[in-house]
């Protein structure tokens, strides 16, 4: 379409390109690079490409997928990735092993202890740490907590982004009483920094205990009344039902990990599989489904709540006397050595990978992030289905923009 | 400087204006009674002489006049019933209860920058919100609000209103094919697929309703249904009303029909590259709209301007000898009662901090409030209007509130879902209504000849 000049703004591509090109074309300025780029941004007969972010109501943050259309058809997708690229690896390379933890906090925004965890594990192989029994059950009870907060923020962006207004507005009430329950413990109500070397930064007090009391007594209610809304809703089960469906040998082919692969049939849980912390004492299952498609994603998780509500319980009621907290030095120095650790957080595998050179600060670490991992398999997922279905199927496999990006 | 100069500058600004003000004021309403008083007659007579075109212009201001308090209050209703059943506060700033607050936007909207995008079609661009309005508008001509309360009573009323409701269409298609931009595309494109296919399903919906009445004019619908709340046509056209309901919410575009403007795809549909006043004649034609739809579905299937049961009866059941004085000790006894308890409730719903005893004052307040009303309305302006206006608005409102308790609850639909329930489901069922209804007016003639 040919644009008079009065109508050129200054931030018109065309001012710096010299090719003829749509104003809101999403084709890179270069020529492409391999032969993937070639052929995706080859328009076929009736084809268009819309730019579905990085501003966009329901990208969950700042993603760039580049959609081929035919009308409302997704016939080939491009993900660009690292808008909030932050440089954390780095940034904790350049951190003494008490300040990593701090970098790594921000990463996925919304189940911050999970982050720390993972670090905090690693360094504790490293430095051959003995943790405290009552700091390893503070550490699963709060995680826990910031597990069904996660879950219950999975819930409203599902149903927002399926045009549903009002879970997400119910389930916020669920995640602020956990936050603020959180933050009476650990002085903050998103990135927490609560974990530490060796323990964790003070002890249960007491509005934190009353709070949860008084959350325990009518939490399974409370959510229940919530997924009611959804899961007994025709439109959104026949949205959800048989959409994005991936199989078992898929997903461990994409290394899947957390409810995304449970939900495919393969019971894997880091809790189980390579248990850390006090889990092998505690009693709770591991659900499963075998539909592997968005509605099993989120009933699973849906699952999931139950059985973090039934981990708090038993970790209220086996809590051990003691101190929170190892005796360590302030300055710490681990041994030259690489140590690996991972953790099951509310969106697969969290795990750190980190290489000590003697000095006080990590040579290397290595964040390993699930919602990164998940956010490869859109590509197998969308194609074929509807620009509607997009945002059920990216909501349903729930990616974090901050952990994708690093 | 003489005396006056100096009095003249001691005067405060509005002393000035009022000085100036009051001797101009004075002059033009003699030569205003002098000008009535001379051509009165005359003017009185050009007006009687063209009634029609009379009637339609007062219709004409009124209805667009009354589009935008409508749409206000529509806009507030959703704020809050949404907020109340999200166990949010809502709106609570602005004027009482927040009730103010989309009068706020509404001037918010008039005052932002009017912006249009490179690459747009400039009058293509700016037209297209006016279509949608008009469009939405003017429909409004043909619904009997109240006994001879209507702008035009035309014998093919409802051909008129889904003609011209139809046209709001061109006015997406408009903003989607001008605005340069994808999503508007893609938004203007499901509009059009949407609105064309639920335009066979709502017309056909009512073809039926058609056969009963023997017309197509509203307002002879409405008087067809006059009496017991048995006459009215939802008895007679179940399903009807079912598939007609559904079409509408389709028509109108809202949730979970809101395909045009699902915010969670293609971020605002046709709407998304306006701004200012021109986004906010989209706004207001959208609920405009809800209204249309609502009022439509009211005049066609619930009696529009009728009361549930035959006007004279609660007078003859206050005031007939033959009841005992029964409805006397109610109208006394157990009517203020209820208005009060009425007007409490929603009052102590709104606010968390009202105590019930207060709330309880207030609804006895306003309750009395509202029978003076009603006694002044009775007495000057005649109960026949003012209680058709409050039973079409009453049962209007109860439609409104059924739409915003959809957005409030209810996911959006997929576009293919869309098309398959349109022309699977409601089609077929709209057909069989219509058959239903044939055969039986055939068969109810052929038993009964009249």
């Amino acid at each position: 379409m040919p644009i008079s000049p009065a109508h050129q703004s200054t931030d018109d591509p065309r001012v710096t390109l010299d090719r003829e090109l749509g104003v809101f074309e999403p084709i890179p300025p270069y020529p492409p690079r391999t032969e993937r780029e070639a052929e995706f941004y080859t328009l076929g007969d009736g084809q268009m490409f819309i730019n579905m972010g990085p501003q966009h109501p329901s990208t969950h943050g700042v993603l760039r997928v580049v959609l081929k259309l035919d009308g409302e058809k997704v016939v080939d997708l491009d993900p660009v990735l690292g808008y909030l690229h932050r440089g954390v690896e780095k940034l904790c390379e350049n951190a003494d092993y008490h300040q990593a933890i701090c970098y790594t906090d921000p990463l996925e925004y919304v189940s911050s202890l999970f982050n720390e965890w993972a670090p905090v594990l690693a360094f504790e192989k490293l430095m051959d740490v003995q943790v405290p029994r009552r700091a390893e059950y503070i550490r699963v009870l709060s995680s826990e907590l910031n597990r069904i907060a996660s879950h219950a923020l999975f819930l409203g962006w599902m149903a927002l982004d399926l045009g549903g207004l009002t879970p997400i507005l119910w389930s916020f009430i669920e995640r602020d009483e956990i936050v603020d329950m959180l933050a009476a413990l650990t002085g903050q109500r998103m990135l927490f920094n609560y974990f530490r070397i060796g323990g964790v930064n003070g002890d249960l007090n007491h509005e934190f205990m009353s709070r949860l009391g008084d959350w325990m007594s009518r939490a399974t209610e409370q959510i229940d009344s919530g997924n009611a809304l959804l899961n007994e809703n025709e439109i959104f089960v026949r949205r959800m039902r048989g959409l994005g469906t991936i199989d078992t040998a898929t997903a461990l082919r994409m290394v899947m990990t957390g409810p995304n692969l449970r939900a495919t049939g393969v019971p894997f849980d880091i809790r189980r599989a390579h248990p850390y912390s006090v889990f092998p004492e505690l009693d709770f299952d591991i659900p499963t489904r075998s539909e592997g498609d968005c509605l099993a994603r989120y009933l699973l998780r849906m699952d999931e709540i139950k059985q973090s509500l039934r981990i708090i319980d038993q970790c209220l009621h086996n809590m051990p006397d003691g101190p929170v907290m190892a005796k360590l030095p302030r300055l710490m120095r681990p041994r030259p050595g690489r140590a690996y650790a991972a953790v099951e957080g509310p969106r697969g595998q969290y795990s750190t990978y980190a290489i000590s050179d003697g000095t006080d600060q990590p040579f290397r670490m290595r964040i390993h992030d699930p919602s990164f991992i998940h956010l490869q398999s859109v590509g197998l997922m969308m194609p074929g289905h509807l620009i509607a279905d997009t945002m059920a199927i990216m909501a349903s496999l729930d990616p974090i923009m901050g952990g994708v990006d690093k | 400087m003489t005396v006056v100069g100096r009095s003249w500058d001691r005067l405060t600004l509005p002393g000035k204006i009022i000085f100036t003000a009051v001797p101009v004021l004075i002059i033009l309403s003699v030569s205003l009674i002098a000008a009535i008083a001379l051509l009165g007659g005359l003017v009185v007579d050009l007006l009687a002489n063209n009634l029609p075109i009379v009637r339609f212009v007062v219709a004409v201001t009124v209805v667009l006049l009354m589009t935008i308090p409508t749409a206000f209050l529509i806009i507030y209703m959703e704020m809050k019933v949404i907020a109340l059943m999200n166990l949010r506060i809502g709106p609570d700033r602005v004027g009482p209860f927040g009730s103010l607050l989309s009068v706020v936007h509404g001037l918010k909207v008039l005052m932002k920058e009017d912006f249009t995008p490179t690459g747009a079609d400039p009058l293509v661009f700016t037209w297209a919100p006016v279509v949608t309005y008009l469009a939405s508008v003017m429909t409004l001509l043909v619904i009997p609000f109240a006994p001879g309360f209507f702008g035009q009573d035309l014998n093919l009323g409802l051909l008129y209103f889904f003609a011209i409701g139809g046209l709001s269409v061109v006015g997406l298609l408009m903003a989607g094919w001008s605005s340069y931009n994808k999503y508007s595309l893609l938004g203007g494109l499901r509009s059009a697929a949407q609105v064309i296919s639920y335009e066979i399903p709502l017309t056909l919906s009512v073809v039926g309703l058609i056969l009963l009445a023997g017309t197509m004019s509203l307002n002879q619908i409405v008087l067809n249904q006059s009496g017991w709340f048995t006459d009215w046509y939802v008895f007679q056209q179940p399903l009807g009303v079912l598939i007609f309901f559904i079409a509408a919410t389709a028509e109108a575009n809202r949730t979970p029909f809101d395909l045009t403007e699902a915010d969670s795809e293609i971020v605002a549909g046709f709407a998304t590259e306006y701004s200012g006043m021109r986004f906010g004649f989209f706004f207001f034609a959208e609920y405009v709209n809800v209204f249309i739809i609502s009022a439509l579905t009211v005049t066609l299937f619930f009696g529009g301007w009728n009361a549930p049961f035959p006007w004279p009866w609660p007078v003859d059941l206050a005031l007939s000898p033959g009841q005992l004085g029964i409805g006397l000790l109610i109208l006394v006894a157990i009517v203020p009662l209820i208005l009060t308890v009425a007007f409490a409730a929603p009052i102590w719903i709104v606010s968390a901090r009202i105590k019930s005893w207060q709330a309880l004052l207030g609804g006895f307040l306003l309750a009395n409030l509202f029978v003076m009303a009603m006694v002044g309305a009775v007495a000057y302006i005649g109960i026949e209007w003012v209680a058709g206006l409050l039973w079409f608005m009453g049962k209007t409102y109860v439609f409104v509130f059924t739409f915003v308790w959809m957005r409030g609850t209810l996911p959006r639909v997929r576009i293919d879902q869309l098309m398959d329930f349109a022309w699977k489901w409601l089609l077929p069922a709209a057909f069989l209504n219509l058959f239903v209804t044939a055969a039986a007016i055939v068969v109810a003639q052929s038993v009964r000849p009249s």
